[in-house]
């Protein structure tokens, strides 16, 4: 102990950020470095953070309108970035009426029967690389079938996303990704006048704070299981 | 001066290019359609035990009990003579399609360091393709033919006499009655021959004798009968017995890949499609297409299209061959906006895009297409084509909508709904129950009244207490529960 106070110093700081920087050097491979930023349109998530880490999971918690706007912010995205994602649909909610024709071109639109194909299917698009979004809808699943999902899956979603510049989305209804390095809450209710307003309105109202991994609190024990 | 290209016991070599394990063992090939069973060709192995095409295979087992006979395959000929005729054109353009395994080519255009270069590489190109090839050259085609056939492996005649006077004159394949003539005269070789008067000669033996002195002479001249450049890129397969399990399969099919990949980098070109045939003990055959979304000369990719298809694949059937045939297409030029993003690796996301479709089913991934009508659930799902470049005027329409986006409910849920003056009060549904405190509607469509499959419907977007907001919709009598808009936990 009297070896590592030496080396790295005796505030907590500055112990913590010699260490990390040590394992960075000694292990290059496992360091997370930010592979670049996707500015996704909805003002409380670019403030805070600049857009979608690319290369890490972010979760996004909410009612079922928070995942549909934020499904077509992403379509927004596709096309203004000239890029291509992919929307795995668990319980085949997506609506794509009303949705911009060319974003939709860009969106590949996976239609998965229950939470184990989802996961399946994100595996493979997340070891492919070739996107660089991915959201993987589990908003209309129960919370029941969602605590199945062992922890581990999530570590090895966020080890395989690091490895590549894709940015993966979960979106859920409550708390479950404990390997998401961002957490999005949005706390928006609607109420029926909110249907005769302009979606990018909506979108910019939109009411969501950002929480970093640091400043998760602990998931209920509910939401948890072990591998 | 003109090149023949002669690939010795071409019927025996194109069946034994994909069985390396037999190259040591004595070998024949049979015809089959033959009454006696003759076989036509034999390797080294085979000679060396006394077997002599063409032979009865009975007299040919007797000689030697280790002789493996093989049928002639004319698929596994045709893709051997398409390889030949294929190589054959990077030295000249103007080839003729001799024979089975021989093709003469024009070389008088070229020019001779040129020619001198590209023939020993031609045999390397036919080696890499498990075919052995012999080239002569020479002043004439028939001249060219004999030195092929002389040729160990490369034989260019530049003093034609020189050469002549030495063969037999059996090398030139006289006519039998003409060659025992020829004998009892004490006439062995052809420099014999050629000191013979051709007038008199003529005079007395015919025509034939003529033609024969001519050849003798290497003055025999003819016009080639040119083929055009065939494109065709196929290579089969046919099994000993019918397999069951897929290694064998995916060994040939490895190796098929590799030929036709050296092929078509050979020229120039990159594979677009691939078509798979795997012919059934019951006569049938199993068939599929690939379209490559970026065509590539890349074996072991091509490999990896083919394979994701073969794991998923069930058969009732054992396999008793393969045949696969490559489309080939200019390698892939295509110009790409400034800023769009393109597949990082459009070959291997094809393949994911395959194991996915094996997981989720067909029909259920892909990308979005909205037909032009109002008519709700109106879209379909086809084949993610990320390849094509984006619509840059496609800009132009966004920011259009109104409202919260819809998370339908497949299928939806069957409701039961109090009307009051004409609106809906209350909702009785398995998914969405409750007083309705505020709503808005009808938002009435129909359409093709013009036709049998006409439709409308009544829709209604409604506030349910203390549940969220919902659209329920209905369709003659019945009420249903279509989607949400903003609902909470579930």
């Amino acid at each position: 102990m009297s070896i590592v106070s030496v080396q790295f110093g005796n505030s907590t700081g500055g112990r913590l950020s010699h260490l990390r920087s040590l394992l960075a050097e000694k292990f290059p491979a496992t360091e997370i470095k930010p592979n670049g930023i996707l500015p996704t349109g909805l003002r409380a998530v670019d403030e805070s953070e600049g857009g979608l880490r690319q290369g890490a999971i972010t979760e996004l918690v909410g009612r079922s309108s928070s995942g549909a706007l934020f499904a077509e912010a992403v379509i927004s995205l596709l096309i203004n970035r000239q890029c291509h994602g992919a929307l795995i649909d668990t319980k085949h909610s997506f609506d794509p009426e009303g949705c911009e024709p060319e974003g939709l071109r860009r969106l590949l639109w996976v239609i998965c029967r229950d939470v184990r194909q989802a996961i399946k299917v994100a595996d493979l698009l997340l070891r492919d690389g070739n996107l660089p979004l991915v959201l993987l809808d589990f908003q209309a699943v129960r919370a029941k079938e969602l605590r199945g999902i062992p922890a581990s899956t999530w570590h090895r979603f966020q080890r395989m996303v690091e490895q590549s510049s894709t940015a993966l989305v979960v979106l859920s209804s409550q708390p479950m990704v404990e390997a998401a390095q961002v957490r999005i809450a949005v706390k928006s209710r609607w109420k029926l006048d909110a249907m005769l307003e302009r979606r990018s309105e909506l979108l910019a109202r939109l009411d969501a704070q950002s929480f970093t991994r640091r400043q998760f609190p602990a998931l209920p024990e509910t939401a948890r299981k072990t591998a | 001066m003109y090149a023949v290209i002669f690939l010795p016991d071409f019927r025996l070599q194109s069946v034994l290019r994909w069985r390396e394990e037999l190259d040591s063992k004595p070998v024949g090939i049979v015809d089959e359609r033959s009454a006696k069973s003759l076989i036509l060709e034999c390797n080294g192995a085979a000679k060396a035990a006394g077997v002599e095409p063409p032979m009865p295979s009975p007299q040919g087992l007797a000689r030697c009990p280790t002789l493996t006979l093989l049928p002639a395959v004319r698929a596994e000929e045709r893709a051997a003579q398409a390889a030949l005729l294929e190589t054959a054109f990077s030295l000249s353009s103007e080839v003729e399609a001799t024979n089975d395994g021989c093709c003469t080519i024009d070389l008088r255009k070229a020019a001779r360091e040129t020619w001198e270069a590209a023939c020993p590489q031609v045999i390397e190109r036919l080696r890499a393709l498990h075919l052995r090839a012999k080239i002569g050259v020479a002043p004439n085609p028939d001249l060219a033919f004999i030195a092929a056939r002389r040729a160990e492996p490369l034989l260019v005649v530049n003093s034609p006499q020189a050469f002549l006077c030495q063969l037999a004159v059996a090398e030139i394949d006289p006519p039998a009655p003409l060659l025992a003539t020829l004998h009892d005269w004490g006439i062995h070789t052809l420099g014999q021959l050629t000191s013979l008067p051709r007038g008199e000669l003529a005079d007395r033996l015919g025509p034939e004798a003529d033609r024969l002195w001519q050849r003798a002479a290497g003055s025999a001249e003819r016009l080639l009968q040119l083929v055009r450049p065939v494109e065709e890129f196929v290579e089969a397969f046919d099994f000993e017995t019918e397999i069951e399990t897929v290694e064998p399969l995916y060994f040939v099919l490895k190796r098929f890949l590799e030929q036709l990949c050296a092929r078509l980098e050979a020229s120039h070109r990159v594979a677009a499609k691939l078509d798979l045939n795997l012919p059934l003990e019951d006569r049938t055959c199993h068939e599929r297409s690939f379209t490559i979304p970026s065509p590539t000369s890349d074996a072991e990719i091509l490999f990896r299209i083919i394979s994701a298809h073969l794991d998923g694949l069930q058969l009732t059937r054992r396999l008793t061959g393969v045949r696969l045939r490559m489309e080939p297409a200019r390698p892939d030029r295509q110009q790409y906006q400034l800023f769009d993003n393109p597949l990082r690796d459009p070959n291997r996301f094809n393949e994911t895009l395959a194991r996915i479709l094996a997981i989720v089913g067909p029909g259920n991934a892909g990308t979005v297409e909205i037909a032009d009508t109002h008519r709700a659930e109106s879209h379909r799902v086809v084949a993610a084509n990320f390849q094509k470049p984006g619509d840059v005027a496609a800009k132009r329409m966004r920011g259009l909508a109104t409202g919260l986006p819809l998370k339908r409910f497949r299928p939806p849920f069957p409701a039961q709904v109090r009307v009051v003056r004409h609106f809906p009060v209350q909702v009785f549904s398995e998914k969405a129950h409750g007083e309705i405190v505020d709503s808005l509607g009808p938002y009435r469509a129909s359409g093709s009244w013009w036709e049998k499959a006409q439709w409308g419907a009544e829709e209604w977007d409604v506030e349910i207490a203390d549940k969220g907001l919902f659209r329920i919709s209905r369709n003659g009598g019945e009420w249903l529960v279509e989607g949400a808009y903003d609902t909470g936990l579930h």
